[in-house]
């Protein structure tokens, strides 16, 4: 079990998707090592999905879990604010526990 | 060079568009709030499925879908029916309940590509976005989204795709939008207006511009109708070219036939002027009555007396209107000036006549009517009301009160006189210390007429009218001198 489902919407067409990508992918390795599950949704395929979840913006991060959801629009280019944004805002917290 | 329109199915609203909205392109539809821009919108789209079989997108940036289902239902609209078949589409773009943090760099791609989407699949021809002006401030970087909805609306064209964007405006005679969206939506703008008159609320539709096209300049007045949604009143769309019919009918009096050469024009329009008590409900009664030879079908509105009262005075006269209005050739409608609008009113009349399809109709009276609105409004409105009565070639009498006993004219008079066709003048006058009826034809188009002022009589058998009142000058002033 992961504490934290995160899904993604991109465009692959876009560059700042791919930035996000990058910067998402940085910080969840560095503070949520295992401990999540991430899901990257390309809306040239799956329109579908970004219709379901009423998406305007590329690119934009929703945490599913843990409730309540949670939007995050940009290309996450701010650490600090991804942190908060996903509800961690005591970091230097949370890392010590994982060197513990 | 005019660029080709898509008829709307808004009726009166393709009249003053001259055929509809651009097509293929995109217009802008200012207005504040309030000034129905989501139900013009919808109406589009609901056309467009009922008369023309063409589908529709419709893109809410602002109210909730389901609310937008539930506040259409009163016009008739099954949309819950219309997305089952393919025909409705919404793209749900309003503002939900969690919380969205911004966080570098975005794009609006995803809208795009569910917009798209839904029109390919739908094959839609009509799309509306409603409110632009709402996704501003769903997202605080205004320089972004200003660049993003203008690739929205090259998306639109090059889908081929008929679309009305709506914006809101702050103030009813300024800017034309906020957040500027003008900028790179200006080819076709249109501005709904909901002003405040006289303690009485206006609303009105402006063709700001079409590029490259024709259409009717300034305001045009419009309500909101249940079932029927927005109803335009195309005053400044009136043509001339309504044919004058050259056959007589009878004005109910036999004298007064005599007078005119011999009865008034079929379809023309007859202005009955004077004071309280001069005649002029008399006068609409006889001319009712006067239906009766012929079997033609008289309606009468009243604005100043109860059905009750009306038949109760005829009979007085001789006259027995609730027999003919049991016999199906009368039909008398009494309402307040104020239970509605002006434009509620014309609207109105206009259903009664499709409805009962009368050949003589008689207004009594149309001054009741100003009572509340504006000067323009009311003009507005007798312009309408003539253009539509003449269009359906009904022969219509209206009757207007005077403020003064004896002479004077009304504001009434003034605004409507000359687009009448026939007018009358009942009028007091005093003479030897004694006051007394007269009538006189002040004109009569098309045809010649008894120029004098002449005595009338009102007794138990109606209207007589007498000899000329002869010797004495300056009668109408009230300034009356003995030659």
């Amino acid at each position: 079990m992961t504490n934290y489902w995160i899904q993604l919407f991109i465009n692959r067409n876009s560059t700042t998707s791919v930035g996000a990508e990058e910067n998402l992918n940085a910080i969840l390795k560095k503070y949520f090592p295992g401990d999540y599950q991430l899901e990257i949704i390309d809306i040239q395929e799956h329109p579908d999905k970004a219709e379901e979840a009423c998406i305007l913006a590329i690119p934009t991060l929703i945490r599913k879990w843990p409730q309540p959801e949670v939007r995050l629009i940009g290309a996450l280019t701010v650490q600090t604010r991804v942190l908060a944004g996903l509800g961690i805002a005591n970091v230097d917290h949370l890392l010590k526990q994982k060197e513990n | 060079m005019n660029i080709p329109k898509l008829e709307t199915g808004i009726a009166a609203f393709d009249l003053i568009s001259e055929g509809g909205l651009p097509i293929g392109r995109t217009t802008l539809l200012a207005g504040s709030s309030g000034s129905a821009k989501t139900l013009f919108a919808a109406q589009f789209l609901a056309m467009g499925i009922l008369k023309f079989n063409q589908n529709g997108v419709f893109v809410t940036f602002e109210e909730q879908v389901e609310d937008i289902r539930n506040d259409l239902k009163s016009f008739g609209w099954d949309i819950d029916q219309w997305e089952s078949e393919g025909k409705w589409t919404f793209v749900d773009g309003s503002a939900k309940e969690e919380d969205v943090i911004t966080i570098g760099e975005f794009d609006l791609s995803a809208f795009r590509v569910r917009l798209e989407r839904s029109i390919i699949k739908n094959k839609a021809q009509r799309v509306v976005i409603d409110s632009i002006g709402s996704i501003f401030t769903h997202f605080p970087e205004h320089n972004i989204i200003r660049q993003e909805m203008s690739k929205v609306s090259m998306t639109l064209r090059r889908m081929k795709t008929t679309a009305i964007i709506t914006t809101e405006r702050t103030e009813e005679y300024g800017a034309i939008s906020r957040y500027g969206v003008e900028e790179f939506l200006t080819d076709n703008v249109m501005i709904l207006r909901n002003v405040l008159v006289n303690e009485r609320r206006r609303r009105t539709i402006e063709i700001l511009k079409f590029r490259g096209s024709n259409h009717v300049k300034g305001e045009n007045p419009f309500t909101i109708v249940p079932m029927k949604a927005v109803v335009i009143v195309p005053v400044s769309a009136m043509n001339l070219n309504q044919h004058s019919s050259s056959q007589r009918i009878t004005s109910g009096v036999q004298e007064l036939d005599q007078m005119c050469g011999g009865g008034f024009f079929k379809g023309s329009i007859v202005l009955v002027s004077g004071a309280t008590g001069a005649g002029k409900t008399l006068l609409a009664a006889n001319f009712m009555n006067g239906g009766k030879d012929k079997n033609e079908r008289c309606l009468l509105l009243a604005f100043e007396e109860s059905r009750e009262q009306i038949f109760r005075n005829a009979k007085g006269w001789g006259q027995d209107l609730e027999q003919l209005e049991a016999d199906g050739f009368l039909k008398v409608v009494s309402n307040y000036p104020e239970v509605r609008s002006l434009e509620d009113h014309l609207i109105n009349i206009q259903d009664l006549v499709q409805e009962f399809k009368p050949d003589r109709i008689a207004i009594d009276s149309i001054s009741a009517l100003t009572r509340n609105p504006s000067e323009r409004g009311f003009q507005e409105f007798v312009v309408a009301l003539t253009n539509f009565l003449k269009h359906e070639g009904i022969t219509s009498m209206f009757s207007a009160t005077t403020h003064m006993l004896t002479g004077g004219a009304s504001i009434t008079e003034g605004d409507i006189a000359t687009i009448t066709d026939t007018i009358i003048l009942l009028r007091y006058v005093e003479l030897t210390g004694e006051m007394q009826r007269s009538i006189t034809m002040l004109k009569m188009r098309g045809s010649r007429h008894d120029a004098y002022i002449r005595r009338i009589l009102i007794d138990e058998e109606g209207m007589r009218i007498g000899a000329p009142i002869t010797g004495i000058s300056g009668l109408l002033s009230n300034n009356p001198i003995v030659a």
